[in-house]
């Protein structure tokens, strides 16, 4: 198997296009219900594709994320795993313990896009559509099997047609908050660039408002400007897309990663802890310890001391304080006394 | 004006821990102290001597993040994880060889000393070096370093004496001069 393609990229690509068209060929009841008005949108997302196959590509081959990946999808079935995925992939409680305002801002943004893109993307790919039974209700096909009869004026029908008229608002929403703090806060204001945290809020913008420009075009205005419009916030779309796996928006597709090393540091913690070579006190499971001496191998730094042991094996106080040694000759690691005073009241 | 740079003259620290409490006041720090002031011989004497990142040309830290969230910045400064990329593994503080990341477990987030940025790429010193009243921390230009440098000349090039090999594990945008009176000798300035 391996012999037949050049590279992992090329097979990787390979088997996402095959995936993607047996799907739409079972999805559209053997293509005969492609919604040709979407075909920009599904060559924008496969060019986004090839991009982020290359560029995930590049960032799994870098040793540590590769110790990361490997070992976590081995760990992926473990019972904390669908607690630690909600806590930090749908309701971001690591973000609401940074602030409230931080976590609003990201949910709406956050969810606002999902949602978006659990619409969309069924809809370009032909995986869902619609079809009118019976005068007066609307049959929603999935997969194409009709999974959902609803009443044409009814209220799950009102859900549907304006999923993303609400999504594109809980994104303005989110944007314009992120936007503020970013003229507002002072550690973003030191480290932030125009190109990697303003250009996708402003790009997200852009979509959201052309998409509700669509909207309000039919509703108020009869279809004026509609190809126009249409035209506009397909390229947004597709810019976006392209543009999402090398800028700050790849961490949407990199973040489960933190699944992944939760588990890791709580499996390998219940194997076995590592003791600190001075103070003996237990500081980070012994697999992590020794992947990290591996990875910084592998970059050619060995922090191995004369004393015998590799500086990721001292627990971080002894760490600071077998530096101490080394400035001055006095052994302070060795002596037993506590640090004191570290922590100012800010 | 040259290239700044954060000099630490180690023998000079009296403990007071100015530069902790500074540290805590920095526009992005939270209201924590990214910075450390260990006592070199606790039973015995009143030593001490300030802990800070390094901002290591070459950072282990960055170089064991699987998520590439640790960014140096132009100036040299490591700054502190992205907050969107962290995912929170805290490899970067077993890879430290000075122990120097902090990590806030509620906010699955690493922090730690920034060189604070936001005032260094303007030119004004970080907060540690602006309030130490014995000037341990000082921001000063690279000519000015070369100055102090040329005042202790020594055989092998270096500062001060201090055992073999090299203090510090690779180069390091933070310079120091080490604590020579510790180890009996006399500064010569």
């Amino acid at each position: 198997m391996n012999y037949l393609f050049a590279s992992k990229v090329a097979k990787r690509a390979f088997i996402i296009i095959a995936c993607l068209f047996v799907l739409s060929y079972v999805g559209t009841r053997f293509f005969t219900h492609i919604d040709l008005a979407l075909y920009g949108y599904m060559v924008g997302t496969l060019v986004f594709i090839g991009g982020f196959l290359y560029r995930f590509s590049a960032w799994a081959d870098r040793p540590p994320t590769n110790v990361i990946l490997k070992k976590g999808l081995r760990l992926l079935f473990r019972k904390s795993t669908a607690n630690t995925t909600v806590d930090h992939l749908a309701i971001y409680r690591f973000i609401w313990n940074r602030g409230w305002y931080r976590w609003t801002q990201h949910i709406l943004l956050g969810w606002g896009c999902i949602l978006a893109a659990f619409v969309t993307f069924p809809l370009v790919f032909g995986w869902m559509y619609f079809t009118m039974t019976d005068n007066g209700y609307y049959q929603v096909v999935f997969m194409g099997v009709d999974v959902l009869t609803v009443q044409a004026d009814g209220w799950v029908a009102f859900l549907f047609y304006n999923a993303l008229n609400i999504t594109a608002f809980m994104v303005i929403g989110g944007a314009v908050m992120a936007l503020y703090r970013r003229y507002k806060n002072m550690q973003a204001r030191a480290e932030q660039s125009f190109v990697y945290d303003f250009l996708p809020l402003y790009l997200l913008l852009f979509i959201s408002v052309t998409g509700l420009m669509l909207t309000a075009s039919n509703m108020f205005l009869g279809g004026f400007g509609h190809p126009v419009i249409s035209v506009t916030h397909q390229f947004a779309v597709i810019v976006t897309l392209i543009y999402l796996p090398f800028g700050k928006l790849a961490h949407i597709p990199f973040r489960p990663m933190s699944v992944f090393a939760r588990n890791y540091r709580e499996h390998y913690g219940e194997q076995e802890m590592k003791k600190c070579k001075v103070c003996s006190n237990e500081f980070v499971s012994a697999e992590q310890s020794a992947d990290v001496i591996n990875v910084l191998g592998k970059n050619e730094m060995a922090f191995q001391m004369e004393e015998g042991f590799h500086l990721a094996e001292l627990c971080l106080p002894c760490r600071r304080k077998y530096r101490m040694f080394r400035f001055t000759g006095v052994p302070t690691h060795e002596i037993n006394a506590r640090e004191a005073n570290q922590h100012a009241k800010g | 004006m040259g290239k700044q740079v954060l000099y630490i003259e180690m023998d000079n620290c009296i403990g007071c821990r100015s530069c902790l409490a500074a540290c805590t006041q920095c526009g992005g720090h939270d209201n924590r102290n990214r910075n450390y002031v260990l006592d070199v011989d606790p039973f015995i004497s009143r030593q001490t001597i300030p802990l800070m990142c390094f901002h290591c040309v070459n950072p282990a830290c960055a170089r064991s993040c699987p998520a590439q969230a640790i960014q140096i910045a132009d100036n040299g400064a490591v700054l502190s994880a992205l907050v969107e990329k962290c995912i929170g593994c805290q490899n970067c503080t077993i890879a430290c060889p000075y122990g120097i990341p902090k990590f806030d477990e509620e906010q699955n987030l690493m922090y730690k000393c920034d060189l604070c940025y936001d005032r260094t790429k303007e030119g004004i010193p970080p907060m540690c070096a602006s309030v130490c009243p014995t000037n341990t921390l000082q921001w000063i230009e690279e000519a000015e370093l070369e100055e102090k440098r040329a005042q202790i000349p020594l055989a092998n090039r270096k500062w001060t004496a201090s055992h073999d090999p090299d203090v510090l594990e690779g180069e390091t945008n933070v310079k120091i001069s080490l604590p020579g009176i510790l180890q009996g000798k006399q500064k010569l300035f």
